[in-house]
């Protein structure tokens, strides 16, 4: 009973310092390192599989591992017949495998290690550097755009299965619509760039199919540098990834969840948010309020000011809350005050 | 034997209750306010103890209430009027009767009391503002009437449930109103019962602020004229309990208060 | 000629009204500043420097800022002030709680009128704000219907009213919209009146400093909800400071008190018995001098926690969080601080209150709580009933009491107080056994 007094009093101070942590410093090193691991892990042999909930690109020569999309639009180049055989069996384990390695970070696979985002990030920091205003959606443009991602996420496995199969009695899709999603990905463009392989940016004059898809894979990938200028994780918001794992977010080992009776919806959290997410600040009565778009960078966990109202926990136990003091450390800069005889905050 | 003595010092009366050792009422009287409040409290009180034969040598514990509660100086201790109140109408509850509201119309103020099912007060509603709808409208009808405040119950039934309606909101003008209705013929009877009812509707009206629950006790000096009973309980269509000596009411729970405060082990007070 | 002496009559008019004024409000600040320091034993060192800020209210010009700053005068909490201090100038909330300047108010407004909108504009007129300070400009929210018209009614006046535009509600996006474009408006009036241009350092450093201020509140707030070191009257005394003080200083003594709070708390020491019944006030705001209610309720045994006005916790409580620190995130940061967590009645839906009282009542552990409403504010006249409604469903007792600032009634209000904490004792006793 006594040493158990201790261990939770060593666990509860672990806790406090915890919460004045810096997440935001920390996610910039841990981008850093994954992005390193992303885009040039496979030249170190490391290999992490085939059913990565994140785009690690395999057309990038670097790449450690293969993005799930891609592994799924393969895997559902499967006639109806097929799908209900043992090959079928094959796309549903290495479909498990998939949300496996997804719970475990759940959205965070976003915030913290996806490249796209990453990149987007440095984007959004040159931004900020030069001094550049971004760009937020009004609510109703949000609620509108927002729906893209589950739509490409249907195409992406319709177009695959259009291909093995007829439906409504149409004629199957062509093969040159193979992996249509990433004949559009910015991912197959821009990952190779870090080893300095333009290959990937071309448009393919071979037929009417290939010469849209390559126009518009170069044009979204324009778009991708563009839009990432202009607005925070601009890309995120149509990401068919995105929109898979959320259907998963729910059973997630990481999560993040709100007490809404803390909460004095002051709005903090909307305001840091790079997704622009409305709900995090709005609802008071969830208690899991990971949205579709929310990448879990917990930007929002920082600027919020009430002592545990938002949370990250690992199954249910909290791991980083927001606190008052935590707020203000990480808020206020000492240098920008002209007061004297100011104490030193670390307690 | 030992004596308790609540004494209530209201605006126009001071009331005066006597409790012993084994909880009977022993004394109850009274006398006008007037101005001279300590004094005239004293007097009252030797009187009271003289009438009646009891010895103030053996007075315990005296404790007051009111608003001049803390103007008598040989008082042990004062608690506010509503905390009295509740004391009082509990200790003079009927068997049987679970009272969790206490309307109590005073000289110059109306409450009404919630009680929950441990006799505490959960909340209460006052009305110290205006005049209107206290015992001083009813002083002020009787002058008028040309008759003493003990008639007006008799007037209140010859009018057969035929009230005139009082139109004003201030007692100050209601009196210029009543004389109006004599000057054009109406009768006394008439105009008594209607003032109840004003009264009546005045409790109704403060009542919507507050939830009243049954059993309902009717004190304060007007509790005695059964023709504002009979008004209340139409207006707020429910029945209300009368207690013996309502007008005495706050007195006796300011003295049911003082023996609760006195420990007969030590025979001392229990510091509070 | 007959102009010239009618005009001769009103200066001297004029100054005997202020001269009179002055002496009936310094008696009036005199008497509740000796009935808070004197009749409470135990009153912390550190509260001395406010006590003497308050003293002085009317003495003299109580901030020794230099001639040069302009000096802004506002009348609601929602007024950002960290853009005043960013352009350089000095905010001085000047929402009034005399009686004296109400009955100055009273000869221009109706007699049903809020008496904290009476005090102010009689203040303004005559010249009796915090300080005696002359603002450069006036800045009122179109809060509340009577603040609003406020700068409509004394034509000498009306020129220094700017009228900041306000939505009637928080929720929809339109109202944040809306908002935003008053704030820009509002900058663009400062820098005019000023002279100064409103840069990204200068909000920068405002944001700060006043971000530094709340962090000391939060601490004092959160020293004096979990032990009984220091009253009520006192706290109250530290956030209507904030109104006029100077930033730096008030954030100075804040730190004095603060630490000296926190050695009370290591000795044990209490300031008031352990039966004291646990308070939180809300409704209309008790400004200084109107001291009324909370040292009513303290004076007759209760111990008040904590406030839910706008005159204390709501001024200081919420935070700026900027993601950019450019202006064109800061500023609609500040907007949205300023706007979305407010508390006040002028909002319609208002739930935002209900969840803070309940939250707070839970958090400190409050007894009851006491809801005081200024006679002719409709709209928390309006919202005690949804008050009531809510507090008894949670099961907490609550007293409704409505005030003005007039010495009159203090029977009346001392016979509910008394009744009051009488049962709130008595309940916890119950619940203990």
């Amino acid at each position: 009973m006594y040493s158990r007094n201790i261990t939770m009093n060593y666990l509860q101070n672990i806790k406090h310092k915890a919460d004045r942590a810096n997440v935001s410093r920390l996610r910039f090193w841990i981008q850093l390192f994954t992005f390193l691991l992303i885009v040039y892990g496979g030249y170190f042999f490391i290999h992490i599989g085939s059913q990565v909930p994140t785009f690690a690109c395999p057309y990038n020569q670097g790449s450690p591992g293969t993005c799930y999309l891609i592994a799924m639009q393969h895997g559902l180049h499967l006639t109806w017949s097929e799908l209900v055989s043992y090959r079928g069996l094959a796309f549903f384990t290495g479909f498990l495998t998939f949300i496996g390695f997804f719970i475990v970070f759940n959205k965070a696979w976003c915030g913290f290690i996806c490249p796209l985002g990453t990149l987007q990030d440095w984007i959004t920091k040159l931004r900020y550097k030069i001094g550049i205003r971004f760009s937020r959606y009004d609510s109703a443009s949000f609620q509108k755009l927002k729906k893209i991602k589950y739509v490409i996420l249907v195409l992406l496995i319709a177009i695959p299965l259009g291909m093995s199969n007829s439906f409504f009695g149409l004629a199957p899709i062509n093969h040159d619509m193979q992996s249509p999603f990433c004949q559009v990905c910015p991912g197959r463009t821009i990952l190779p760039l870090a080893s300095a392989d333009t290959s990937q940016i071309f448009i393919d004059f071979t037929n009417k199919t290939t010469l849209v898809m390559s126009t518009l894979g170069i044009l979204i990938t324009a778009l991708f540098f563009v839009g990432a200028f202009a607005k925070k994780r601009f890309f995120c918001f149509f990401c068919p990834m995105s929109a898979l794992q959320f259907l998963f977010s729910r059973i997630g080992i990481l999560r993040l969840t709100k007490n809404g009776s803390n909460c004095t919806r002051c709005g903090n959290c909307n305001r840091v948010c790079d997704v622009g997410i409305i709900g995090i600040a709005e609802d008071i009565t969830s208690k899991y309020i990971v949205k579709d778009d929310c990448m879990m960078c917990f930007k929002c966990v920082e600027a919020c000011p009430e002592d545990n109202c938002l949370d990250v926990r690992v199954f249910n136990a909290k791991i980083f809350s927001s606190t008052q003091e935590g707020f203000f450390k990480r808020y206020i800069q000492p240098n920008e005050l002209s007061l004297k005889n100011e104490k030193n905050d670390e307690r | 034997m030992k004596y308790f003595v609540g004494i209530d010092i209201g605006s126009t009366a001071i009331k005066i209750a006597v409790l012993n050792d084994d909880k009977n009422i022993c004394a109850l009287g009274q006398s006008p306010t007037g101005s001279r409040f300590n004094q005239n409290t004293s007097d009252t009180l030797d009187r009271l103890f003289a009438e009646n034969q009891l010895d103030s040598s053996l007075i315990s514990y005296t404790v007051t209430t009111g608003y001049g509660r803390k103007l008598f100086k040989t008082g042990d201790e004062n608690i506010n009027e509503l905390t009295a109140n509740v004391e009082g109408a509990i200790f003079m509850a009927p068997a049987g009767s679970n009272i969790r509201t206490i309307i109590n119309i005073g000289g110059q103020d109306t409450k009404i009391i919630q009680l929950d099912q441990h006799n505490q007060m959960t909340n209460f509603i006052m009305n110290d503002k205006c005049a209107a709808g206290t015992g001083r409208f009813l002083d002020i009808a009787a002058r008028n009437l040309e008759v003493d405040v003990d008639e007006l119950k008799e007037l209140h039934f010859k009018a057969l449930d035929k009230p005139l309606s009082i139109n004003s909101t201030c007692a100050v003008f209601a009196e210029s109103e009543i004389i109006s209705l004599l000057a054009a013929g109406h009768n006394t009877s008439e105009i008594a019962c209607g003032i109840h009812y004003s009264i009546a509707k005045r409790i109704a009206r403060l009542a919507t602020r507050i939830q009243l629950n049954d059993d309902i006790l009717f004190d304060g000096g007007p509790a005695l004229n059964s023709g504002m009973v009979d008004a209340i309980e139409n207006e707020l269509m429910r029945k209300v309990i009368v207690q013996p000596h309502p007008q005495f009411t706050t007195a006796i729970g300011a003295s049911v208060y003082a023996r609760k405060q006195y420990d007969f082990e030590s025979k001392s007070v229990i510091q509070n | 000629m007959k102009k010239m002496m009618k005009d001769n009559q009103q200066t001297d008019r004029f100054q005997r009204v202020v001269k009179a004024a002055s002496i009936h409000y310094d008696m009036e600040i005199g008497k509740t500043m000796a009935a808070i320091t004197d009749d409470f034993p135990d009153n912390p060192a550190a509260m001395k420097y406010f006590y003497e800020k308050h003293r002085n209210l009317i003495r003299n010009d109580s901030n020794g800022k230099l001639p040069s700053k302009k000096t802004i005068a506002t009348l609601c909490i929602h007024v950002p002030v960290e853009l005043i201090l960013a352009v350089g100038a000095i905010p001085v909330r000047s929402c009034a709680g005399a009686f004296t300047t109400e009955q100055l108010g009273a000869e221009f407004l109706p007699a049903k009128s809020c008496p904290m909108v009476k005090s102010t504009l009689g203040a303004i007129s005559y010249n009796l704000l915090h300080g005696k300070v002359q603002p450069d400009l006036i800045i009122n929210p179109a809060t509340c219907d009577q603040k609003k018209k406020l700068g409509e009614i004394n034509e000498e006046i009306s020129e220094k009213f700017y009228l900041l535009e306000m939505p009637s509600t928080k929720d929809s996006e339109e109202s944040r919209e809306y908002w935003l474009q008053t704030v820009f408006k509002l900058i663009r009036k400062l820098e005019s009146v000023t002279g100064n241009k409103l840069t990204a350092k200068s909000l920068k450093r405002a944001i700060q400093e006043v971000a530094h201020a709340q962090r000391l509140y939060r601490k004092f707030n959160h020293i004096r909800t979990s032990a009984p070191v220091i009253l009520g009257k006192d706290a109250l005394l530290v956030t209507n400071a904030f109104f006029f003080d100077d930033l730096e200083s008030w954030s100075f003594h804040l730190n004095l008190l603060n630490e000296e709070l926190e050695n009370r708390m290591k000795t044990g020491f209490r300031v008031v018995n352990e039966r004291a019944p646990r308070i939180l006030l809300t409704g209309s705001p008790s400004v200084f001098p109107n001291m009324k209610m909370p040292l009513l309720v303290e004076e007759l045994g209760g111990f008040i926690v904590s406030e839910e006005f706008c005159s204390s916790s709501r001024m200081l409580w919420d935070t700026v969080a900027v993601d950019e620190w450019h202006l064109y995130d800061m500023i609609p940061a500040l907007a949205d601080r300023y706007l979305k967590p407010s508390t006040c009645p002028n909002f319609s839906p208002n739930t935002d209150r209900i969840r803070k009282l309940l939250s707070a009542i839970e958090e400190y552990k409050i007894d009851g709580v006491v809801c005081q409403t200024f006679t002719g504010c409709q709209l928390y006249d309006m919202e005690t009933r949804i008050i009531a409604k809510a507090m008894e469903q949670a099961g907490i007792q609550t007293l409704f009491v409505e005030t003005d600032y007039s010495p009159e009634d203090i029977g009346q209000l001392t016979t509910r107080v008394e009744a009051f904490l009488h049962s709130l004792k008595h309940n916890r006793k119950k619940q203990l056994i």
